[in-house]
């Protein structure tokens, strides 16, 4: 699992790649989790280069969802493959989170 | 196509994903569809992940996990057995209410939940002290999807 970050304002663009299962989530927590602590209220969490996500991700998401909820922002997910699509859609995650098709609708949603 | 294969699994957060690549690498290897190895893959890391993280206290005897995998060309089968504790996934695992906002959603349940949504046929047995998972799910109208 790799993150790459690039911050605009309070918007943040987490590029997250390979895989995400319960043996590494911890870390994938504390990337987010630091991200958010910079003052980023707007995360959206790039997924295109994302092989594998399970629970221990969705937990993860979960978490980052609620922190930037609070911080009057959000988190969007986008260029997410099919196949961890249907596992969002099956955790009911489809309606906690928006989920974009392409990079630039996701960081339009967070821009004034 | 006829493949077994056998894991002994330790009590270690990283086995899952040893067995889940394995896993994947050989479903790859012999031709079973994509679709079927993603959801199949989670559904063994979830069960796995949580057996080797609750099935044993710290005092555990003689602690054991087994995984056995069986591929055909119609299906894919596997069996987790662990001497851990009773427990049955199916029955006594939470169930998350998905339709609570962010801020209200408990974060367990969801493994089990996702498993029971992937994997057609999951059976829960104990027996001699062992808990018995098995898994089957077929491949072929998979294939048909994908011909």
């Amino acid at each position: 699992m790799n993150v790459e970050t690039s911050y605009s304002g309070t918007t943040a663009v987490a590029t997250v790649s390979g895989r995400v299962d319960s043996a590494n989530a911890k870390d994938f927590d504390q990337e987010l989790r630091s991200i958010i602590d910079k003052g980023v209220s707007g995360l959206v969490v790039d997924c295109s280069g994302l092989k594998y996500m399970s629970s221990a991700g969705l937990r993860v998401l979960l978490i980052a969802i609620r922190k930037t909820n609070a911080a009057g922002g959000g988190l969007a997910l986008c260029r997410v493959p099919d196949h961890i699509r249907e596992v969002l859609e099956v955790s009911g995650f489809v309606r906690l989170t928006k989920v974009f098709d392409n990079l630039e609708d996701a960081q339009a949603n967070f821009s004034n | 196509m006829e493949v077994r294969y056998e894991w002994d699994v330790g009590i270690d957060g990283d086995e899952p994903r040893r067995v889940a690549e394995q896993f994947e690498s050989l479903c790859i290897e012999h031709g079973v569809p994509m679709g079927v190895v993603f959801k199949f893959q989670l559904a063994l890391d979830e069960l796995l992940t949580n057996v080797v993280s609750y099935a044993f206290g710290q005092d555990a005897a003689d602690p054991a996990i087994k995984v056995t995998l069986h591929l055909t060309d119609n299906r894919v089968m596997a069996v987790i057995q662990d001497n851990g504790r009773a427990f049955n996934p199916l029955l006594d695992a939470a169930k998350p209410d998905l339709d609570l906002p962010a801020e209200d959603r408990d974060i367990g349940g969801l493994g089990i939940h996702l498993t029971k949504a992937f994997v057609e046929t999951l059976e829960y047995e104990r027996r001699d002290g062992w808990n018995r998972l098995s898994l089957v799910q077929p491949t072929e109208a998979h294939q048909e999807e994908n011909a």
